[in-house]
């Protein structure tokens, strides 16, 4: 289906036997930001994680079931991880700009993948730091060191740097939960705009920052996917108990 | 451990449930002063208890309104303390709805025959009722008495038309009635009023209780099928 960016099918992931997400099945829909949520330990980072293969990474790891990226699986053996990590951005909880300029930050990633045109990266520079919503900010100081930025603008630069390879899909793992509330709204706002182009997945503590920014929201519990709908749905009227409870601040 | 937050919700509820009573109250007494039962309350009373009744429904505005600022409620709460204070106003209204009922009753004459005449004091009954109804309803989080508060309500509207009706009629006929006739017809749509207060309360219960919004709804859609 068109509208459907990402489809999980049976998606289980275990660290070495321990079993820590269990037969996920969802859809995630194309240019919607659908939040994660659920509590510490209940799998929604390694979940987010596995769209771009970062589990890869950590050797006891082993997945089964499917994850369909636009009808392709991502863990089919043909496929090519490094296209797949160009094609969905990642954005941390800590921002982590290269110690370089800003302009290097947003060049980086377009520089390696061939792009060597002057004028063309100065380009993709711009609409990247502008769809960042902070090229206003930074414009001119584009050869500034990046790590001389505060924090809400280093993230908003790592969000730019991830805008700049074209990827089709944002992850986003708690992306303001280290920054202050005018920058936590600049990022919010961000998100909201981003969604026209992109299909965002964040992933976040914060719940009234899952009802604000998100279309639809899944919450995990114990590896589980206990309950996924529209977030209007889910923070209104919530069909599940152990969604009731999480979102209500009475669990356990 | 409760919460702070269960706490305020325990505080809310307790406030409710009192001013609810005393809103009881007044329907009693108003219906004892209407029906000229001989331990009905002097105005004091009745004026003192509005005080409270006002107060509470301010304090109650202050409570929902620091929890909506303070603690963001999703889910049963939000939808508990959007009904709190709804539900609260609703309360106010019936509280004066009765002191309007008993100034208006002091202006009727030769009340006993006229009550006895068009039936009033069963229609006054049925709303001292649907009061005690609504109470529990709110009380016990009851959804399910809402179809039963809906039907009572009903019952006491058609009753009221038909009382009213009867009492216009005397009017066009007895030109000595149409004072007493005119404060009665009164008495009778504040009556009604006061069942359709607890009848969006017992909406609001049920709203709370399963998440859906009827008002406006047709009884039938309402009630669960024989």
């Amino acid at each position: 289906m068109k509208d459907i960016k990402i489809k999980v099918n049976d998606l289980s992931l275990y660290y070495g036997e321990k079993k820590a997400l269990n037969e996920i099945t969802m859809d995630i829909p194309a240019n919607k930001v659908t939040a994660l949520i659920g509590p510490s330990g209940c799998g929604k980072s390694t979940f987010l994680r596995c769209i771009n293969r970062m589990n890869d990474l950590i050797p006891s790891v082993s997945i089964t079931g499917k994850m369909l990226v636009e009808d392709v699986d991502i863990y089919d053996k043909n496929v090519d991880v490094v296209n797949i990590r160009k094609k969905i951005g990642m954005v941390f909880q800590k921002s982590n700009p290269f110690p370089k300029s800003i302009y290097e930050n947003i060049a980086y990633g377009p520089r390696i993948n061939g792009v060597t045109d002057k004028t063309k990266l100065d380009e993709i520079v711009e609409t990247s730091l502008r769809q960042a919503a902070i090229w206003e900010e930074l414009k001119d100081r584009l050869d500034d060191s990046a790590l001389g930025l505060s924090g809400g603008q280093q993230q908003r630069l790592c969000i730019g740097r991830t805008l700049a390879v074209s990827p089709d899909i944002i992850l986003m793992d708690e992306p303001a939960s280290a920054l202050d509330p005018i920058s936590t709204s600049k990022i919010e706002e961000l998100i909201h705009e981003l969604k026209e182009q992109y299909t965002i997945i964040i992933v976040t503590h914060n719940m009234q920052q899952a009802a604000r920014t998100s279309d639809h929201t899944a919450f995990f519990y114990m590896g589980n996917l206990i309950e996924m709908g529209k977030t209007n749905s889910i923070f209104t009227k919530p069909i599940q108990k152990q969604t009731e409870d999480y979102i209500t601040g009475r669990f356990g | 451990m409760a919460t702070h937050f269960e706490m305020e919700l325990d505080n809310l509820k307790s406030i409710i449930k009192k001013i609810g009573k005393l809103a009881e109250g007044q329907v009693n007494e108003a219906v004892k002063v209407l029906l000229q039962e001989p331990e009905a309350a002097e105005g004091k009373t009745i004026k003192k208890t509005e005080n409270k009744i006002d107060k509470l429904d301010v304090k109650i505005d202050e409570i929902c309104q620091s929890i909506f600022a303070l603690q963001q409620p999703v889910a049963s709460d939000l939808r508990y303390i959007m009904s709190a204070m709804q539900i609260s106003n609703e309360i106010e209204r019936i509280g004066d709805l009765s002191i309007s009922i008993v100034k208006k009753a002091k202006n009727i004459k030769e009340k006993h025959d006229l009550i006895v005449k068009f039936d009033i004091a069963d229609i006054a009954r049925q709303v001292e009722l649907i009061t005690e109804k609504t109470n529990k309803c709110f009380a016990m989080q009851d959804g399910k008495a809402t179809g039963e508060i809906f039907v009572l309500n009903r019952d006491i509207r058609n009753n009221c038309e038909d009382a009213i009706h009867d009492i216009i009629n005397e009017m066009k006929v007895n030109s000595k009635a149409v004072v007493s006739g005119t404060n009665l017809v009164i008495v009778m749509k504040h009556l009604e009023r006061i069942s359709e207060h607890c009848t969006n309360i017992a909406e609001y219960v049920y709203f709370t209780v399963n998440a859906k919004i009827i008002k406006h709804d047709k009884l039938d859609d309402i009630l669960p099928e024989e």
